[in-house]
């Protein structure tokens, strides 16, 4: 199977449990090894470049449970190398419907604030490919409509989307590119 | 700056759990009082082993630390996040390594006093033995960062840990608990120190090498 | 030259092999059983007896080849645990794994007889001597290269590929701790006997030609061993592939003829 994900596009992964969704996923985000074929980006000279235009986020959010869900964000900023004051933090913490929470511990989170709080790295960091694995579990109805949102906002502004999903019509209605996995 | 960043929070995250702070200390207290109660009190007894007994305790304290140093991360998937930031991941282990020193070998360094008076250690020796871990502590936290991201993967993979851990430490020990042993003998500890020394550079040198390489394959 | 390079090409894919050290399991089986046999004879009987130690030094003819064989199969653990972490090598990897619990026998062996021995030579079994301390760690790095590999059960190549890695970082520390070790004891006990300074009389010819028959036959058995539990790793980790299946059911009918 090929892909060519351009800006401004957006492609869904299905497929069945034990079909390899994140196994390839977290290849393509450059986390695994890819044990067949190759990942093509830009300049083959210079392979942290995809690593510096890319955002995965995968089942495990990668929220530290004692810190802040202020400290979270300006940590993945930080290691990102993206510099972004006080403020933009707050917006993005606000944009996921988590403003107030920011002095909150991300363990004192329900799951799908938890959810929120990783998503909204997406809309700080301002990487233009986002690779996420299943996006939608544990949002509730007006989280989905959010991601939706910010998803399709985050298309039409020149960036690229790659995501898993099933049991998720609406996002096969928007996506440029269908890939389904069968088991092997 | 990706090295702070990360050093940062790791001694924050070990601050906001407070009992990470504390555990080797308790632990070092509560072996430390079972020695004289199996061996007698007498102070004579009790002098002749403490070289050893502080340096061991200070070592099977940290030991007991060193399983979560990748594992919470791993688990977490903050790993992830480092891992993809482009960051060498030999830079992370070591930031790991120095947060971890931080927060669990300084508090070893700064207790080791209490202990060696619990145990009658002769006052001259005193100098020598903080001298001796704050050599060896950094030993401690880089190889604890290998075997923590050897069996980060494994369920209960503690005594692994002290497995894979224990053979690179038996030289740090002769070493280390040898100063301390040579200066209550009225010795001159320099030979041992320096050996020590060699050992620390060594692993500053490598283990966060094969630390990495260690990542790379539980990623794999 | 080429011969050579060939036969490393040949050597490093699985089925080929597979196929070529099937045929050295038995000569090697054979001069193992023969050459120990004729050094336990020569060497537990027929050697002249030392004059300081009697009869009892006589178990060198199993403990010296034993610890030779120890450390010799920790180095090519260490080698083949570089071929498979570098070049990700899966026979180095079948030969790795193949070899650590042949290693860890050896090093148990000598543990075990130097103790027996250390009872008539220092009136105790257990003391800690240089040598028999640094085994007793050679014993931990093995337990260690072992213990990783078990622990990640599920995922055998990954498996193989960690407990490289421990291997090799056994293998540069290996040195550091027998340079530790006898340090320390040099400091600690003065003048302790050592097992081997104890047997002067070993340059015999009568005494020293049992020993190289003994080392021979152990490295012999090492082949013999070592080949036939990593045939089975490589049956076992690759049962998925054609030249597996063709390899196990072609071998069932001239198997059960022979």
């Amino acid at each position: 199977m090929s892909l060519a994900l351009k800006p401004g596009e957006l492609a869904v992964i299905a497929g069945p449990n034990g079909s390899g969704k994140t196994t390839l996923l977290e290849a393509l985000a450059g986390l695994s090894r890819l044990t067949v074929g190759e990942r093509q980006y830009g300049a083959a000279e210079h392979p942290d470049d995809w690593l510096a235009n890319s955002h995965y986020l995968g089942h495990k959010l990668g929220n530290k449970a004692n810190l802040t869900c202020a400290e979270n964000l300006a940590f993945v900023a930080q290691m990102n190398q993206v510099t972004c004051p006080q403020q933009d933090i707050e917006a993005a913490l606000e944009q996921a419907g988590l403003a107030g929470h920011e002095y909150q511990h991300a363990s004192d989170l329900s799951a799908g604030q938890k959810k929120r709080l990783a998503l909204s790295r997406l809309l700080l960091l301002g990487k233009t490919y986002w690779l996420l694995d299943e996006p939608f579990v544990n949002l509730d109805h007006a989280g989905c409509d959010w991601l939706y949102a910010i998803i399709e906002c985050h298309v039409q502004q020149g960036g690229a989307v790659l995501l898993s999903a099933h049991d998720q019509q609406r996002i096969h209605d928007l996506a440029d590119h269908h890939i389904t996995l069968q088991p092997i | 700056m990706q090295f702070w960043s990360l050093m940062k929070r790791d001694v924050l995250v070990a601050w906001r759990k407070k009992s990470n702070l504390y555990q080797p200390l308790v632990f070092q207290l509560l072996i430390v009082t079972m020695f004289p109660l199996g061996l007698g009190a007498g102070a004579q007894t009790l002098s002749k082993i403490a070289p050893a007994v502080v340096w061991i305790l200070a070592l099977l304290s940290t030991l007991i630390t060193l399983e979560n140093i990748f594992k919470d991360d791993y688990e977490d998937g903050s790993l992830d996040v480092y891992v993809l930031s482009g960051m060498s991941l030999s830079l992370a282990a070591l930031s790991k390594a120095t947060a971890h020193w931080i927060t669990t070998g300084i508090p070893v360094v700064l207790f080791a006093p209490v202990i060696g008076m619990l145990l009658h250690l002769p006052g001259h020796a005193y100098g020598i033995l903080m001298l001796s871990l704050l050599l060896a502590t950094p030993i401690f936290s880089l190889l604890g960062t290998v075997g923590s991201a050897l069996i980060m993967n494994i369920k209960n993979g503690g005594m692994l840990l002290s497995v894979l851990v224990m053979p690179l430490l038996a030289p740090v020990l002769i070493f280390g608990a040898g100063a301390v042993l040579e200066t209550t003998l009225g010795n001159t500890a320099m030979n041992h120190l320096l050996l020590l020394l060699g050992c620390t550079v060594l692993s500053v040198t490598l283990a966060p090498l094969a630390a990495a390489a260690a990542v790379r394959i539980n990623l794999e | 030259m080429n011969r050579i390079i060939k036969f490393y090409h040949e050597c490093g894919s699985p089925p080929s092999f597979y196929r070529i050290t099937g045929h050295w399991l038995r000569p090697m089986f054979w001069l193992a059983l023969t050459l120990s046999i004729y050094g336990l004879i020569d060497g537990l009987f027929l050697a002249p007896e030392d004059y300081q130690q009697g009869d009892s030094y006589r178990i060198i003819f199993v403990h010296v080849p034993a610890a030779w064989m120890s450390l010799f199969i920790y180095a090519i653990i260490g080698i083949a645990g570089i071929m498979t972490f570098v070049w990700r090598m899966k026979v180095a990897e079948a030969v790795m794994m193949a070899s650590v619990p042949i290693g860890a026998l050896f090093t148990a062996v000598t543990l075990l007889t130097g103790m027996l021995w250390g009872k008539p030579m220092w009136g105790t079994y257990w003391d800690w001597d240089a040598r028999m301390t640094s085994e007793l760690i050679l014993l931990f790095l093995y337990i260690g290269v072992f213990g990783i590999y078990a622990a990640y059960d599920e995922d055998p190549r990954k498996a193989a590929r960690l407990a490289s890695l421990v291997a090799i970082i056994g293998l540069v520390n290996l040195p550091i701790i027998r340079y530790s070790v006898e340090w320390w004891t040099s400091i600690h006990q003065g003048s302790s006997i050592s097992l081997m300074e104890g047997s002067t009389g070993i340059r015999d010819w009568d005494m020293l030609r049992p020993l190289l028959v003994m080392a021979l036959a152990t490295k012999f058995y090492f082949i013999y061993s070592m080949l036939s539990r990593a045939r089975i790793y490589l049956l076992r980790t690759e049962k998925q592939k054609q030249w597996v299946q063709k390899a196990v059911l072609g071998a069932q009918p001239s198997g059960g003829a022979s």
